[in-house]
């Protein structure tokens, strides 16, 4: 099973990803009918983020529907468009705001992963959503605690009159060994 | 010749005196033959211009026009032009930014929008698909542009809507004062945001959700996906993503046509402290683009440490640095992106706002600007808090940031021998490339319809690389190419540098053009339309009373050579452009004054234009 999953940090809030899901999903130019969102929030923080769905495994959005429209099959959540009426139950209670609904369209629609193959992941410049294994999921997190702790600096010395550099890990003394920090 | 596809054919025309909706429909030969954006705004401002009287009275329009592929599935398709008499020129003036607000426009199903009278009380316009208000913005007097903007999606509780507004300079009619969106998207040059002030309309808030009509998706998107990827995989994409435009900094000090010292020098001895290579290891933490954008132009700076730590602005790009960096003798990079900020927050454009800072240091260095003058402020070459506070007397117009206010007319009116000392064409102050190197760009600054700036034609490069045994001819046939391709990018409502940075083939558009309307057109057909754009923003200009003299360059372009950098001793010879300016109108198939011929406005179909 693969997911969606996004790096705000490299987002750059192009919309491409909107555009191109709108185009794929409704055939018709017009981003606000996109399955996903970039969302920009500014001056601060300064920051752009894809709003994507999870595809949960236990989805709000499935548990609040009335009519039991939401069921999963493969993994992917999805809204049989017979069984719906259209409350938008599922737009307020998904804990991520992933579904989306437009005044043109009958029901809401929300991502089913274009069959395996993501439009926004392919047309994204910038790299910032991703579709991977759901085991690589949390690894940017892993790896970014592994960075922040290793923290790696750099030295100038000179040896036999030449500037040389050395790397090393600045590791913080409060951060190994969880004594207080006493300065 | 019908349109199936591109156009709304709808302009919503708003009378802000008389509070009065009205929507325009377009006929296909009026959308078609001036194609979009600035051609519409500069054929629509023609229509009107026997009744406007001064540029900041209620009399005067501005035109907000996308064009045919803004919000396309295409490379940053996200332009919107601004077409006005300029207060700062007392001539056509257009000016674009980039951004979400040209689709937004779209979506709600406008093609353009036209902004008349003046509003009782300071109002903002807000759209919201076919629901069209007036509404009070006495709420938001006196606020910045980015937190009026913040403050307007809180109170509306949208954070989705796409809001373009003034700062306080634009409310105080500052003359070169912006229209500013999402944070730092522009309207910079011309003194937009001063017609908004003199209209009383603080901002405009619009939300649209309609389909754009698109006549051949399935091509349009096989076209956009190839354009996307040749993008993608030039060899400069990637360094483009990082630096943006900033990379010309280093390009320009190398090549000695970056303007120091309120442009005295053309090399900065400190320009490595100010490019791109610094933004990118000490201060860049984002990158921000317009709609559908691969490139991402924008960075995202924040100052981490220092006197001006927590400033955090998307800029500057090229010419901010230039003019807030070595123009005005700044080598710390924070004071450029404090400055950015400021003039972002005012409302100011930041390359008038650097070129009569620059200017105003260099006159009290002269002794033409006493310190009585200057509030008791004394002025040097990199002295930034000086600096930051000139913006804000500019944007407040107080003491000397009230004469400043007025640009450079309104400074030279006031100190005569500044004239001498400005860098500016028509009184629209010049941007950031010096030209006494290259005859081209002095010609493309001197015809430039709005006045000193570089969007029309960009010729130095070329002109320094190949240029050498071009003749007179040749150079002036250069720059009238440039002049019709590039403003023929604003027409389209898209943005022309997928084409100047990453060697994008113009001819795409075309092809683009023709699968969005449904009217298969050619490259030189379109071509020629933007020709006949740039005759009537001619004719306007003559009927506004522009001269032969309007041609011309700054007074140091002939003076003073070059002292220093790879280019010293170059001037530009007044004889010589005299000459290479008569072959520019009779190659235009203009008289010897400037003037279009009968003949040619036949040629270009434009025979209703009486000059």
């Amino acid at each position: 099973m693969r997911k969606l999953t996004v790096i705000p940090e490299r987002c750059s809030g192009c919309r491409l990803c909107e555009l191109a899901c709108a185009i794929n999903a409704f055939g018709v130019n017009n981003p606000k009918k996109a399955k996903l969102r970039v969302f920009s929030l500014y001056p601060h923080p300064v920051i752009k983020k894809p709003i994507v769905c999870n595809q949960c495994g236990i989805p709000k959005c499935s548990e609040n529907c009335p009519t039991g429209a939401i069921y999963i099959e493969d993994g992917i959540v999805k809204i049989d468009e017979k069984t719906c009426v259209s409350c938008q139950m599922c737009v307020t209670s998904c804990p991520f705001g992933a579904i989306f609904v437009h005044q043109e369209i009958a029901v809401p629609f929300k991502c089913e992963l274009c069959g395996g193959n993501p439009k926004c992941v392919e047309v994204c410049p910038k790299k910032a959503i991703i579709y991977t294994p759901e085991h690589i999921l949390g690894q940017s997190a892993r790896l970014a605690g592994v960075l922040k702790y290793a923290h790696m600096k750099e030295v100038e010395y000179f040896e036999h009159g030449i500037v040389k550099k050395l790397r090393y890990a600045d590791i913080e003394k409060d951060k190994t060994s969880g004594d207080n920090n006493d300065n | 010749m019908t349109i199936k596809g591109g156009y709304c054919q709808k302009i919503l025309e708003m009378d802000l005196s008389k509070n009065n909706k009205h929507v325009i429909n377009v006929s296909d030969n009026f959308a078609v033959k001036y194609v979009g954006g600035r051609g519409w705004g500069a054929r629509i401002i023609w229509e009107n211009l026997e009744h406007i009287k001064d540029p900041l009275s209620p009399s005067n329009i501005v035109v907000i026009a996308p064009g045919p592929l803004s919000g396309l599935y295409l490379p940053a398709s996200g332009k919107t032009s601004f077409s006005s008499i300029s207060p700062a020129t007392g001539l056509y003036a257009d000016s674009n930014m980039g951004g979400m607000f040209a689709v937004e426009i779209k979506q709600a199903g406008y093609d353009a929008i036209i902004i008349r009278g003046r509003a009782e009380k300071l109002s903002y316009l807000f759209i919201d698909d076919d629901c069209v208000e007036v509404r009070n913005a006495k709420k938001y007097k006196g606020l910045g542009c980015v937190e009026t903007e913040r403050q307007l999606k809180e109170d509306l509780g949208d954070e989705t809507l796409r809001i373009a507004t003034i700062g306080p300079a634009g409310e105080n009619l500052v003359k070169f004062s912006c229209i500013n969106s999402e944070w730092s998207r522009n309207a910079g040059r011309t003194g937009m945001g001063a017609i908004f002030g003199s209209k009383n309309l603080k901002a405009i808030v619009i939300r649209g959700t309609k389909d754009l009509p698109v006549f051949d998706l399935t091509r349009l998107v096989k076209l956009g996906e190839h354009a996307y990827k040749t993008l993608k995989s030039h060899r400069l994409f990637e360094f483009w993503q990082r630096q943006g435009l900033m990379t010309v900094v280093d390009y320009a000090n190398a090549a000695g046509i970056m303007p120091t010292h309120n442009f005295k020098d053309t090399c900065f001895d400190d320009a490595d402290k100010i490019n791109g290579e610094v933004m990118e290891t000490f201060y860049k933490i984002g990158d921000t683009a317009c709609y559908a954008c691969p490139m991402a132009c924008g960075n995202v700076n924040l100052v981490k440490e220092g006197k001006y730590a927590g400033t955090v602005t998307e800029g500057p790009e090229y010419e901010t640095a230039c003019m807030f960096g070595s123009n005005v003798g700044i080598n710390d990079f924070a004071a450029i992106l404090k400055a950015n900020y400021l003039c972002d927050e005012y409302g100011v454009d930041t390359i008038s706002t650097g070129n009569l800072i620059a200017a105003v240091i260099e006159a009290y260095e002269k002794g033409i600007i006493t310190l009585d003058e200057l509030d008791g402020m004394a002025l040097h070459w990199g002295d930034s808090d000086s600096i930051m506070e000139l913006i804000r007397k500019i944007g407040e117009r107080e003491g000397i940031g009230n004469v400043i206010a007025e640009g450079s007319y309104g400074l030279i009116k006031k100190w005569p021998a500044m004239k001498q000392l400005i860098s500016q064409v028509k009184g629209l102050e010049q941007s950031s490339y010096d030209v006494r190197s290259a005859i081209t760009m002095a010609l493309a600054y001197g015809t430039s319809d709005i006045g000193g700036h570089h969007a029309r034609a960009w010729t130095i490069a070329k002109e320094l690389e190949v240029g050498a045994d071009w003749t007179l001819d040749e150079k002036a046939a250069i720059v009238i190419y440039q002049q019709t391709v590039r403003p023929l990018f604003d027409m389209l409502g898209v943005c022309r540098l997928p084409w100047v940075e990453l060697g994008f083939n113009e001819s795409a558009y075309a092809e683009f053009y023709s699968a969005a309307t449904g009217i298969e057109t050619s490259l030189e057909e379109l071509l020629k339309r933007s020709e006949a754009v740039y005759n009537i923003t001619r004719a306007i200009n003559i009927k506004l009373g522009a001269t032969i003299e309007d041609d011309f360059p700054s007074w140091r372009c002939f003076n003073e050579p070059i002292k220093t950098g790879p280019l010293v001793g170059k001037k530009l010879d007044r004889e010589e452009y005299t000459k290479i300016l008569k072959l520019y109108y009779n190659k235009r198939g203009w008289d010897e004054n400037g003037v279009p011929m009968l003949k040619t406005l036949d040629r270009l179909e434009l025979t209703d234009i009486k000059i």
